[in-house]
């Protein structure tokens, strides 16, 4: 027993009362409609909603096609149906549009039960004669209580019933009625034309039966009927009956079994579902709302909107999204950028949303409706476009703001409050005696001087440097010099800067002299013996020489700042403070100095991106501040060494400074009255209540926030996002990078469920969890994840309580299935896990840092990490293993294997020990059987490892934005490999951590309580 | 009664007047900020400006109020004294910048209760105002002993 589906034949008979048994009677008669055109009315009419009383003025208005006589809608199809002058593809059209007016979406036939499987959801539709006749029987399927309820009550928002919109608007009788613009619907989509016939019959029937909306959607009926006999839009209803059935609704559940002998209840370990495919994205609003942005910029935790502050609060999961405005596209795809120059970039006069493809155009082009706010907005005079017969936009096609969900606007210079900046990059290195030991200046210098030619933003690019031990020097590179100049500061009191300009210099004319700093660098310090740090100091002079501009600055520490303001005691080797209620103070920054230099950093634009290297405690906590308010970054390198770590230093510190950067950036978030974004998770400062700011943002960052509803009940059926990201790009143009989403509104919980996104609701988790450690104990925020996710279930499960017998089982969400593993991976993430001897303290900050600014993806790859066996790969046996991830147990370890552990950020090959030496000394070169710990992995001259090095090289380059070193460990070499990789097995049980199983042993326990 | 009067006007008044005043302009400055008319760093910083002399003057008045043996004025501040005291060891009594959204609603609830209490103080010091400077004018005329109310209005 396992992962099962309640909806499989000889599940116990759903009652026939309920609403899906309206199925068979009006199924029947529909389905005659398309051969037996208009022969059996009455059964129909009930049906066909009444006309509600806008009804007949569109309707009428439509004309030809509606027969006099004939009461109710049902005539327009059939008369279109037998009207020889229209051309044979049509009749299936005529058919189609009640269905797909009336509601959102076809249900799936009662059998499909199984609603995530494409395929089977496309049966129905080639054995329609079959269905019909299962549906018409008394169904022997169990139908949850709520499969008929709409979850999107389509239909245009009230202002589309009203006769002006129709005649020049007419909502395509798609899944899209509000959104008359919609460009794609111009061809009917290929599954259309395959199954025309078993449109008209299918579909309809379950949408009589879900009556209970009925008399919402009454009004909208008439539309998608005179837009059939109009002839120009096909019914664009095909594709969403694949993709967003699931009506049967779904859930997953395992069975608690009993330990055999004992009366220990345990669950399969083998059926426990595990994320071996990684981060799903997800895909079910795609046929719905197809306009929308791609979800790696903007992902909700639920795809749907709660109508009520009442079902809000019984969604136990964070409510809200993950944002990843500059999220890289793939290769070959680029963003539109559109220039409405010389006029102003096109918005609703009231909320200021941007343009974009849900704002309806009325009144012959010359007004559009914004779907946020519902305001009849004026069309600026250079924007204005007429509008065809279907009411869109002539230009529809050359106008990507309005087809597509993400696009660049330029802004004209009402957006800006100064002339753009050029990209500005300054370097704070700290030159310290554990700084030149440890070869991380040499490192840096190197990896600067390589990257010059590719900083964006040639030719305007600024750069500047400055290095500090006991004392700040600064560097003159007026491009007049040949040799810079260095100036040093060593009054710490009162630092100020030695020269007005020419500290900060533009890259192009200086290019010589920096080049020549640059080389000069590792050897100017190779002698220094000073162990002291005025890091304060140093970044209070270094801001007044940014402040002027704003830009990038990159610090590089090695060691505890220790003079001047900003100075840092050694703390975090107490480990009496753990448990108590002082622990949580331990991650915060001791000096008020970081948070007051943070602020002041982001007010000029500044953005700060750590670098630290200390082989001892370096209060990451509180340098991590100045990173955490400025949008930047902290890359944690904990007893750098260059042999080993320098490798990663320099892919790390290449991507940063080559990566696209938006400057002076500010982001905001706009959604339509009755919800509010309320919370803001990630590295940003607030601005205002909802406004963030970002000195410097790029494609490795992503923001969280949560919303909460504010009136009682939203009234709207679609919800609309809008993401805006107003920056400077390098190239000197200020523009917006607008996201648009539309969501639906729900009235039922399980629809929510339905479309919960895992991968949001854990990005949110974990942000919430690390927060919460900042301000309470580690074991309070790994207790509140587990409790949320516990009240989540609990809720799901009264949802189904009733008419299933579900004793001793656990019953979960499809969309959610991967939570509890992700949940207790995120209890065991290393910003968590255990407490004082667990982690050190400052690679727990550094991990959490991280995990705050993490995009989805890689979060979950973090969190869990795959695991795969290579030896089989680079033997040849197995070429397929390579794509095969493992479950993090010590289970999927076979002795005789060679496994990669890959977490995003570092690799660890494990090495078995039965694992033939052959491989061993392939990979490693003569010295295999020495200790594994010294050893490196370097390329040889043979097969495998060049296998090898080619396999790491392809795990490197599906992401670029950390390298991963590699780390190699022998089976039974203790203990590096318990802290390597045996604690990082999440699903095994571990010192006082929780193995899966038992993990979902204490959930399930806790939800039946 | 001579100090009596000085006491409550010359001490009292002016200093309920202006704890009332900067909690106010407190108030109004978070509400500014939450409707955006001014920026965080701004607001912080004004608003951090009048802290610490808020601080000091009200439990200044507090302790003036207790050694000169005004019970009722003591007990008064006695609990905007103790959150004061709570804020100022925690070290919160500043608003953090960088957070200041996060708390802004808890930051107006506080100022708004310390503004109740602020005015039901002006209204007990306007009273006693009133009390003293008239059993000054009813001692001046001799009546003194006639009116009962003020002297028991005066303990």
């Amino acid at each position: 027993m396992g992962t099962e589906n309640p909806g499989r034949p000889g599940f116990p008979a759903r009652p026939a009362s309920s609403p899906f048994a309206a199925a068979p009677q009006t199924a029947t008669p529909f389905s005659s409609t398309g051969a037996v055109a208009g022969s059996d009315p009455p059964p129909f009419r009930p049906t066909a909603m009444p006309p509600p009383p806008q009804a007949p003025s569109p309707f009428s208005s439509s004309g030809p096609p509606v027969r006099p006589g004939v009461p109710g809608f049902r005539p327009a199809p059939t008369g279109t149906f037998n009207d020889p002058s229209l051309p044979p593809p049509q009749p299936p059209i005529a058919n189609a549009p009640p269905a797909a007016g009336t509601f959102q979406r076809f249900p799936p036939p009662p059998f499909s039960s199984s609603a995530q499987a494409p395929l089977q959801q496309r049966a129905p539709f080639v054995g329609q004669p079959s269905i019909q006749q299962s549906a018409s029987q008394p169904p022997s399927f169990p139908e949850p209580p709520q499969p008929q309820t709409p979850f999107v009550q389509m239909g245009p928002p009230p202002q589309s019933t009203s006769p002006a919109p129709m005649g020049s608007n007419v909502p395509t009788p798609t899944y899209q009625p509000s959104f008359p613009g919609y460009a794609r619907m111009q061809q009917p989509p290929p599954v259309h034309s395959s199954f025309p016939p078993n449109q008209g019959n299918y579909g309809p029937p379950p949408a009589a039966a879900s009556s209970p909306f009925l008399p919402h959607q009454g009004g909208y009926a008439p539309s998608p009927a005179m837009a059939a006999p109009l002839g120009m839009q096909p019914p664009g209803s095909g594709p969403p009956i694949g993709g967003i059935q699931g009506l049967t609704e779904d859930f997953n559940s395992l069975t608690v079994q009993t330990r055999p002998g004992t009366m220990d209840p345990l669950f399969d370990a083998k059926e426990l579902p595990r994320p071996l495919d990684g981060d799903v994205e997800p895909k079910n609003l795609d046929d719905m709302y197809p306009m929308n942005c791609h979800p790696r910029y903007l992902r909700l935790t639920t795809s749907a909107v709660p109508s009520s502050q009442s079902l809000a609060s019984r969604w136990h999961l964070p409510l809200g999204a993950v944002v990843c405005p500059l999220a890289e596209p793939p290769e070959g795809e680029e963003l539109s950028v559109v220039s409405f120059a010389p006029a102003s970039v096109v918005r609703c006069r009231r909320c200021r949303t941007y343009v974009n493809p849900y704002m309806t155009f009325t009144e012959a082009g010359r007004k559009f409706r914004c779907n946020v706010c519902t305001l009849l907005n004026d069309v600026p005079s250079e924007y204005y476009a007429q509008l065809d017969a279907t009411g869109k936009r002539v230009d529809l096609d050359q106008r990507p703001e309005l087809t597509k969900g993400t696009v660049e606007f330029v802004a004209p210079a009402e957006y800006m409050v100064r002339p753009p900046m050029p990209p500005v990059y300054f370097f704070l290195i700290d030159v310290s005696i554990s700084a030149v030991r440890s070869g991380m200046i040499q490192i840096v210098a190197e990896t600067i001087k390589s990257c010059l030619d590719e900083l964006p933003g040639f030719p305007r690019t600024q750069i500047g440097f400055a290095t500090f031990d006991s004392t700040i020097h600064f560097y003159n590179m007026k491009s007049s010099l040949t040799q810079p100049q260095m100036l040093v500061v060593s009054d710490l009191d009162d630092v100020f800067v030695p020269l007005p300009d020419d500290l900060l210099v533009n890259l192009s004319e200086s290019r010589s002299v920096v080049e020549s700093f640059l080389d000069n660098l590792p050897s100017m310090f190779q002698d220094n013996v000073n162990v002291e740090s005025a890091f304060g100091p140093a970044l209070k002079a270094v801001f007044m020489v940014m402040s002027q501009l704003g830009g990038k600055l990159l610090i590089f520490q090695n060691t505890l700042p220790s003079l001047g303001v900003g100075r840092l005691k050694l703390r975090g080797d107490d480990s009496r403070v753990y448990g108590t209620d002082k622990e949580h103070v331990l991650r915060l920054p001791e000096d008020p100095f970081y948070k007051q230099m943070a602020a002041e950093f982001s007010k000029f634009q500044i953005s700060t991106n750590v670098y630290a290297f200390s082989d001892k405690y370096t209060d990451i906590a509180s340098l991590g501040t100045l990173a955490k308010y400025t949008a930047g970054q902290v890359y944690y390198y904990p007893a750098f060494q260059s042999a080993i770590h320098g490798e990663k230093l320099r892919h790390e510190l290449r991507r940063d400074l080559t990566r696209e950067t938006a400057w002076e950036a500010v982001m905001r978030i706009r959604c339509a009255k009755g919800v509010r974004f309320t919370t803001y998770h990630g590295n940003f400062m607030l601005r205002s209540t909802d406004l963030l700011a970002l000195p410097a943002v790029d494609c490795d960052k992503a923001f969280a926030m949560q919303l909460s509803l504010e009136e009682t009940l939203l009234t709207t059926q679609t919800m609309y996002f809008q993401v805006a990201l107003l920056y400077t790009a390098s190239c000197g143009e200020r523009r917006i990078r607008v996201h648009t989403m539309a969501v639906p509104v729900v009235t039922d919980l399980g629809e929510m469920y339905r479309l919960a996104d895992t991968g949001a609701v854990v990005s949110l988790f974990s942000r919430l969890a690390i927060e919460k450690t900042l301000s309470q104990k580690l074991e309070d925020a790994r207790s509140t994840v587990q409790l949320r996710i516990v009240k989540a279930l609990k809720e799901y499960r009264n949802l189904y309580a009733v008419q299933h017998r579900l004793a001793n089982r656990m019953i979960y969400p499809e969309s959610l299935k991967f939570l509890m593993l992700y949940g207790l991976a995120l209890c065991r993430s290393m910003a968590l896990r255990g407490g004082f001897g667990d982690v050190p303290l400052d690679e727990r900050c550094a991990a959490g840092h991280t995990m705050m600014v993490l995009p989805i993806k890689r979060l979950l790859k973090l969190l869990y990490p795959s695991l795969i066996r290579l030896d089989e790969y680079l033997l040849k046996v197995d070429l397929k293993s390579i794509e095969r991830r493992l479950p993090l147990t010590m289970e999927s370890l076979d002795s005789r294997g060679l496994y990669i552990y890959d977490d995003g950020f570092r690799f660890i090959l494990w090495f078995g020990k039965g694992a033939s030496p052959e491989i061993a000394k392939n990979l490693l070169g003569e010295d295999f059987a020495a200790e594994l710990s010294k050893a490196a992995l370097s390329e040889h001259d043979n097969e495998m490892s060049r296998g090898l090095v080619r396999v790491l090289e392809k795990f490197r380059n599906s992401d670029r934005a950390y390298y991963q070193l590699c780390y190699l460990v022998r089976q039974g070499e203790q203990p590096r490999e318990g802290f390597l990789l045996l604690t990082n097995l999440v699903e095994d049980q571990m010192g006082g951590n929780n193995g899966y199983s038992d993990w979902m042993l204490q959930i399930s326990r806790q939800v039946q309580q | 009664m001579g100090w009596k009067l000085f006491f409550w006007l010359v001490i009292c008044f002016p200093t309920s007047i202006a704890l009332l005043a900067t909690t106010f302009y407190q108030v109004l400055i978070l509400s500014d900020l939450e409707s955006d008319y001014i920026n965080p760093f701004d607001a912080s910083s004004r608003i951090n400006y009048f802290v610490l002399p808020e601080y000091i003057v009200q439990g200044a008045l507090c302790v003036l109020c207790l050694f000169t043996g005004h019970w009722l004025m003591f007990f008064l501040t006695l609990p905007v004294t103790c959150y004061h005291i709570m804020r100022y060891v925690k070290r919160e009594h500043l608003i953090d910048v960088t957070e200041v959204f996060r708390g802004l609603n808890a930051e107006r609830k506080f100022r708004l209760a310390k503004l109740v209490m602020y005015l039901i103080l002006l209204i007990v010091v306007i009273f006693r105002i009133l009390a003293a400077g008239s059993s000054i004018f009813y001692h001046n005329s001799k009546f003194e002993e006639l009116d009962i109310r003020f002297n028991t209005l005066g303990y």
